[in-house]
């Protein structure tokens, strides 16, 4: 078996959009807790059904449900909502009540907090540290965010500590403005400072720039913090003890993407376990009718299955001898818990053959 | 209420969760009009540029390339057109270049929330209205949105940008997006989705935020990789079929949940034996065809 507790306390699903990374997510965590390890699976997107089967409605969102599975270990479930990370995080880190206030008041952090780019990974990433912190588990399962660039998630860590670490954000940080709003440095220079205060107005506008540094400057208390525990996570990511789980499309159309994905992991310096190639057409054989006598879904399923055959064939010889397993396309995407229990039995089935 | 039919729109904005074949169908669509005798671009902002493969023409790079007669490409980058409003505004060429490369200005475009998309969607605006440099006049621009995690922080970026920064070109620009965006003689959205769960539960969300937002759902659904019908009781049998039979009734399931929504008009299309590229394109261009010409608008 490719995933041993011992030795992989941490299993990440990443791969493409729509390949079914939550499903395989919440398969392996039922796994996991089959086999008698107490489980968390961390999810960002699951359908409402599967949110349902795991007990992670709306109404749970960012707490830990126990998920109604009846296996040696307990499995938990929990859906990252990054506006209530967010509030947690002020709450907790800023040092005292005015920093607090200035950050929950600011407009920029009330109204787009929970939706800026980049800041749904950032959470992710603090709430895998307090998660791992927690030590309740021993094992972790984590379903990587819905982003455009799914392994943005990863450079999270880097890309906060990089932001922070910053020339800009150090000018952002300082303080520019008077307390009547305009910028110090133009007030001192008289005419030619009117000038160049008029000049930042028309590229970007005065009261952009007067929210943003408002902005950055209510987190500076909280950088240190930030920057501490985006370490720890790289780390974390790095550590021998952490799992990728690379999910993959069927088709040939979906080899150069999960090549792509497979070489920023190892370019990263991340543990790229086996290869899952997921929802596979199945082949329908070459005897029978000829093709324009089939009905068309028969003819359709039977085109598919070849070009599912030929994807998984090009990526095993791409792959150059690392593991890969695939999974059938079923009738319907499993939803209930004993579904998803059933799913990953398969899924080890697949795994152990390797 | 009644608008103008989506073929005479001058923004269509293509939305989708990923893998359910959003670029295809903004690419479909593209066709559509051009054949149309519309002058058409496709604009896509993705590292990995994907139109150039199913329009058949070289890579954009960056700069608008042309796939046919009236029928262009643009792979945009966010911060390449933020630049250029930069310039525009400093008029010094040298002195732009100094600020776009400094490390305070590149800090600021990568942490103000929300201005990618609106620099992403005033290119677009540039192009339908002519003023952007180096690009042909069009008549329509085919935006081939990000596949973010909800197709509505794309909509929603520009009226929360306008409303968080107030004044300045940028608050400016954001103001003029959410106002064209808003307005349904001149843009529409586009969903493609899949008939399936998770694809559909997404669209549903997009439809009641856009019923919140603009006050409209999106004006086509383009439900995509439909199984074909199951014929019943002269279907074969077998496994395969077994397999048919239960994946079309998940397709019919959730067909019927789009069409709950009432979203303007639904196009269905079928999964096609055909690979991602321009004879795919094609064939999906003639299943849309009829849905894209007359805009019959939701009514509530």
């Amino acid at each position: 078996m490719p995933l041993d507790v011992a030795r992989h306390p941490l299993v990440v699903v990443v791969g493409s959009g729509g390949v079914g990374k939550t499903t395989l997510a919440a398969a392996l965590g039922t796994l996991s807790a089959a086999d008698g390890h107490d489980t968390l699976v961390m999810t960002f997107d699951p359908s409402h059904r599967l949110k349902d089967a795991l007990g992670v409605g709306d109404a749970a969102r960012d707490a830990v449900a126990r998920v109604p599975l009846a296996a040696a270990g307990r499995l938990d479930a929990s859906l990252l909502d990054a506006k209530s990370t967010f509030d947690r995080l002020v709450a907790r880190y800023a040092p005292d009540e005015e920093s607090r206030r200035r950050i929950l008041e600011n407009r920029y952090y009330d109204r787009l907090a929970g939706r800026l780019s980049g800041v749904l990974e950032y959470m992710a990433v603090e709430r895998l540290f307090e998660v791992t912190r927690s030590g309740g588990y021993a094992r972790v399962v984590l379903d990587t965010p819905p982003t455009r660039q799914a392994l943005d998630f990863l450079e999270a860590p880097e890309r906060i500590t990089g932001f922070i670490e910053s020339e800009g954000v150090r000018i952002a940080t300082r303080d520019w403005f008077d307390a009547s709003g305009r910028l110090k440095a133009a007030t001192r220079l008289g005419a030619v400072g009117r000038g160049i205060e008029a000049w930042l107005d028309r590229i970007v506008g005065l009261d952009f720039l007067r929210e943003m540094a408002e902005f950055f400057q209510a987190f500076g208390p909280l950088y240190d913090g930030f920057r501490e525990r985006a370490h720890e996570v790289r780390r974390l990511l790095r550590d021998e003890g952490t799992l990728f789980v690379l999910v993959a499309g069927p088709g040939e159309e979906a080899t150069a993407d999960t090549l792509y994905f497979a070489r920023r992991l190892l370019e990263a310096g991340h543990r790229l376990g086996p290869v899952i190639v997921n929802r596979v057409h199945p082949q329908s054989g070459g005897r029978g009718r000829a093709r324009e006598e089939q009905p068309p879904g028969a003819a359709l399923l039977h085109w598919l299955g070849e070009r599912d055959a030929r994807g998984v064939t090009d990526l095993r010889r791409l792959l150059a001898g690392r593991p890969l397993a695939t999974l059938p396309l079923l009738a319907a995407e499993p939803s209930g818990c004993d579904e998803l229990a059933a799913l990953g039995r398969l899924l080890r089935s697949r795994l152990t053959a390797l | 209420m009644s608008s103008a039919p989506l073929a005479a729109k001058s923004l269509l904005v293509v939305t989708g969760k990923g893998g359910v074949g959003k670029s295809v169908i903004a690419a479909a669509l593209a066709r559509v009009l051009a054949d149309a005798g519309r002058r058409v671009l496709v604009l896509e902002s993705d590292p990995r540029e994907s139109q150039h493969v199913l329009l058949g023409c070289e890579p954009s790079g960056g700069g608008v390339v042309t796939a046919a007669p009236g029928l262009f490409v643009q792979n945009v980058d966010p911060y390449a057109a933020i630049e250029e409003r930069v310039r525009e505004q400093v008029k010094v060429a040298a002195l732009s270049r100094r600020i776009c490369r400094s490390e305070a200005f590149r800090t600021f475009v990568a942490g103000a929330p929300g201005l990618s998309d609106v620099a992403v969607l005033g290119h677009a605006l540039r192009l339908v209205a002519g003023a952007a440099r180096g690009a042909p006049r069009v008549d329509t621009v085919i935006l081939d949105a990000p596949a973010t995690g909800h197709g509505v922080s794309l909509l929603e970026a520009p009226a929360l940008v306008a409303d968080v920064v107030g004044g300045g070109p940028f608050g400016e620009l954001a103001r003029d997006v959410a106002e064209y965006v808003a307005d349904e003689e001149r843009a529409a959205l586009v969903a493609v989705t899949t008939a399936e769960e998770m694809p559909v539960d997404e669209l549903l969300e997009l439809c009641a935020a856009l019923r919140a937002g603009v006050g409209r759902p999106p004006a086509l659904v383009a439900v995509n990789a439909l199984y074909p019908p199951w014929p019943g009781d002269d279907a074969p049998p077998g496994p395969h079929a077994e397999l048919w039979r239960r994946r079309r009734a998940v397709n019919d399931r959730e067909l019927a949940r789009v069409r709950r929504a009432r979203p303007g008009v639904i196009a269905e299309l079928p999964l096609l034996a055909l690979a991602r590229g321009p004879a795919l394109v094609a064939a999906l261009a003639e299943a849309l065809r009829p849905h894209a010409g007359g805009g019959r608008e939701g009514r509530d």
